[in-house]
């Protein structure tokens, strides 16, 4: 069956007008182990989702997409770290309700995926059943109610065979089979944001080709928000409507997603639009890595982290901390951005 | 409804057929003929009775060239691995031959073993799990020069590794290092540079740059290929991006479930696809440019990967393939041939019945019900399916 996909579920409610549902203001996680320095991951963060709307957080291991995410649901481990800032759901802040509060959002307003879903996946719990536990603690519906809506769900998230699929394991399914179980969970109860981490990045490319379609379908169906965590920018070229790149910790640039692959202005979106081997291009054309790695990071309290790395970099940059500002109609952190188009 | 193999399991891609006409067989360094790995599925903790086979390779041939890239790209679970693992006797073949620099790999023992396998250096996708903690780069690189008796003195091994450091960009500092000080691509470097530091005529990469973030990636595909011309490397590098084989590899074999579907120059393979998996595998690719993501024609594969402990019967793709025909495809093996089409050269081959039709446009795509696949337990990829980089949230 060959069909056009573009995955892009742009609509125009999620465009225009409406109020953001999520507003993540100067969001900071500080990791402190006893006998250690404290470790920023995630260093002042803002940006927003409105109804609809998916926004993308891309950028390389370690830079913080996952630390966001899970703040965001509440979901980092109870010791060893703080959280500062707003994540403002609706105009609640998240981070100040109590446990019991947050655990009621999650599921039910709020969702999230996960790279590994046998890890997310209860391995001694059925399928159907983990799917319809879900819809009786948070939609309150009995247990028969419950199955004949999971049985819905499996079917909607192209599990081949729902009736029987409802009894089956996790171990006993394939991992696209699992990523769809899990997001079947994740949306049993039509949560109005999803949160979805790497989700294919475990998956071969012909069934992340499946789930991603399968999310743009669902996303577009409910009018769900999505925040897609990627390092893959092919993903994010097909999906987001709007795209936050981030590196050590803070966004560095964010643009809708033409303007951002049409000209990226960052030199470190530039850096990985250039590094990235092109399947039309072969043999004897020399790819343009960034130079350096991550470990030559300068710190963002008295400079550009990337300076080390960067091609346009100025002496200011090792001397002071580049803001995020607005751009006409992107928000860059940069003293020196790329100015010609690629 | 999916017709599966019978238990004698009785298929043959015929060997002889598939040796390409115009091969100049000096030019060939590595000669696989009809390989087959099967493991067995072993059941009973008294008995231990094998209950049957994972199918990982199952009748391979391919020609490795002196001085070019063979790519070998498929999904998790094909068989690639265990291809690379055969050619270098590390997973002996069930059946078939590989001849290594005219010689059968499989005949030689003791020293000559050991001579053989200095011409043969692997490098794996992980670098911290294939390199010992506890060594220094020093001691790590010296290992492999010692055991093949390469040293002649003190002053001729650093003399040698401060020219291995340097052909791979690392600073003479590094050889007082341990791994764990390193960043992912410095230790595939040093990686590549114990693979190098015997002066192979043969590297086989298994994922070398999949465990890396793509900035970093760049840099070591770059080193591959810098070292290819200086040393006049042979490289089979398996990976399962198709874009980053695409850049690095003279020819490609594309691989589903245990045989080759597809092999061409890297150039025909990408610009005329041939074989309906490689052309939905190119198409499912994610493309870093919303133009193209936003008008492309993608082919959408629905249901599984069928197991490889219980792969189809006729075509490895039947249960799949959108171009699936009712006569041929689930009862005859297709073997990987030439075909007879303007502009396609003799090079590249395809395992399809239909190629011609297809490509013609004769036969259209058809919808295929989407099949789930009962997991078999026991049988995963032994080093899989870690792609990309994963991190410590995720297991939050
Ligand atoms: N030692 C083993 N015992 C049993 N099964 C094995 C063994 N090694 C490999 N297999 C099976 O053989 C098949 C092919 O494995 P292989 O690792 O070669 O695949 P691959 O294509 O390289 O996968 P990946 O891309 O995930 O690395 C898999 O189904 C795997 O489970
Ligand atoms: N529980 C934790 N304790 C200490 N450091 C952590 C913890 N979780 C994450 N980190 C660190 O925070 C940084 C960002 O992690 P993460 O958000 O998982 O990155 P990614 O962008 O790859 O998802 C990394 O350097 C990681 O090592
Ligand atoms: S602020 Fe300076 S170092 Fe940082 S990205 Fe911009 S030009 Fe480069
Ligand atoms: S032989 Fe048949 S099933 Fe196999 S790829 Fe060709 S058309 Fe598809
Ligand atoms: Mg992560
Ligand atoms: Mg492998």
């Amino acid at each position: 069956m060959s069909q056009t996909t573009s995955y892009a579920s742009t609509s125009d409610a999620a465009r225009h007008g409406d109020e953001p549902l999520l507003q993540v203001r100067d969001l900071k996680v500080t990791f402190k182990r006893q006998g250690e320095e404290p470790f920023v991951a995630v260093d002042g963060i803002d940006f927003d989702v409105r109804p609809g709307q998916t926004v993308g957080l891309v950028g390389e291991s370690g830079c913080g997409k996952s630390v966001t995410s899970l703040a965001i649901m509440g979901l980092l481990p109870k010791r060893g770290n703080r959280v500062e800032g707003e994540v403002l759901f609706n105009g609640t802040d998240l981070l100040k309700l109590s446990d019991s509060d947050m655990r009621d959002r999650r599921g039910q307003e709020l969702a999230m995926i996960f790279q590994d879903p046998l890890s997310s996946l209860n391995p001694v719990v059925p399928v159907g059943l983990q799917v319809a536990e879900v819809l009786e603690r948070h939609k309150g519906m009995s247990r028969k109610a419950a199955m004949v809506v999971a049985r819905e769900m499996l079917d909607k998230v192209g599990i081949p065979d729902p009736d029987r699929r409802l009894k089956d394991y996790p171990h006993q399914m394939s991992g696209g089979m699992r990523q769809r179980a899990l997001i079947a969970i994740a949306l049993a109860c039509e949560p109005r944001l999803l949160i979805a981490d790497e989700p294919t990045t475990a998956l071969d490319v012909t069934i992340q080709a499946q789930i991603l379609t399968l999310l743009k379908d669902l996303v577009r169906e409910t009018g769900t928000a999505l925040i897609m965590i990627t390092h893959d920018l092919g993903v994010v070229a097909g999906l987001c409507d709007e795209v936050n790149v981030l590196y050590a910790g803070r966004i560095v640039e964010r643009a809708e997603r033409h303007p951002l692959f049409e000209q990226p202005r960052h030199p470190y979106t530039n850096g990985l639009l250039e590094s990235i081997p092109k399947l039309e291009v072969g043999r004897g054309e020399r790819l343009n890595p960034i130079p350096g790695s991550v470990a030559d990071n300068l710190p963002w309290t008295s400079a550009c982290a990337f300076a080390p790395r960067c091609l346009n970099a100025l002496e200011v940059c090792r001397e002071q901390t580049p803001q995020l500002e607005m751009d006409f109609g992107r928000a860059l952190r940069c003293f020196n951005p790329v100015e010609v188009a690629r | 409804m999916t017709s599966t193999a019978n238990a004698d399991h009785d298929v043959t891609g015929s060997a002889d057929s598939a040796v390409p006409a115009d091969a100049d067989h000096r030019d060939v360094l590595v000669d696989v003929r009809g390989v087959k790995v099967h493991f067995p599925i072993r059941k009973g903790v008294i008995f231990d009775k094998t209950i049957g086979y994972v199918y990982a390779v199952d009748g391979v041939d391919l020609q490795i060239r002196r001085g070019e890239t063979y790519g070998l790209v498929g999904e998790s679970g094909c068989g690639k691995s265990t291809l690379g693992r055969a050619i270098l006797n590390l997973e002996p073949p069930t059946e078939g031959s590989v001849t290594f620099d005219g010689v059968d790999i499989a005949s030689l023992k003791g020293e000559e073993l050991r001579r053989k396998r200095q011409d043969i250096q692997m490098v794996f996708q992980d670098p911290m799990s294939s390199l010992d903690p506890r060594q220094s780069v020093e001691s790590l690189l010296l290992e492999g020069l010692k055991a093949h008796g390469l040293i002649e003195n003190d002053a001729a091994a650093n003399q040698r590794l401060r020219e291995l450091l340097a052909a791979v960009g690392l600073p003479p500092a590094a050889l007082k290092k341990y791994p764990h000080e390193f960043s992912g691509g410095q230790r595939q470097r040093i990686g590549i540079a114990r693979a190098l530091s015997v002066n192979p005529k043969l590297i086989v990469a298994d994922e070398p740059v999949s465990a890396l973030d793509v900035s970093v990636q760049a840099q070591v595909i770059n080193l591959l290929e810098d070292l290819q011309e200086e040393f006049g490397l042979t490289y089979l590098v398996v990976a399962h991006d198709l874009a980053v084989v695409r850049h690095i590899s003279d020819r490609v074999g594309v691989m589903y479930l245990g045989a080759l579907a597809e092999e061409a120059p890297a150039a025909d393979l990408y610009a005329r696809p041939l074989h309906p998996y490689t052309r939905a595998l190119l198409s499912a690719v994610p493309v870093p440019d919303p133009v193209i993501e936003d008008q492309r024609e993608r082919i959408l594969l629905t249901g599984d990967l069928p197991s490889p402990a219980n792969p189809p019967t006729g075509c490895r793709f039947h249960t799949r393939c959108p171009w699936r025909q009712p006569t041929r495809c689930d009862t005859e093996r297709p073997v990987l041939r030439t075909v007879e089409l303007p502009g396609v050269p003799k090079d590249h081959r395809v395992a399809c019945h239909w190629a011609e039709q297809i490509e013609s446009g004769e036969l259209r795509p058809h919808e295929v019900e989407a099949i789930a696949v009962e997991q078999t337990a026991g049988v995963l990829a032994p080093d899989s399916p870690i792609i990309g980089p994963t991190s410590i949230g995720e297991i939050g």
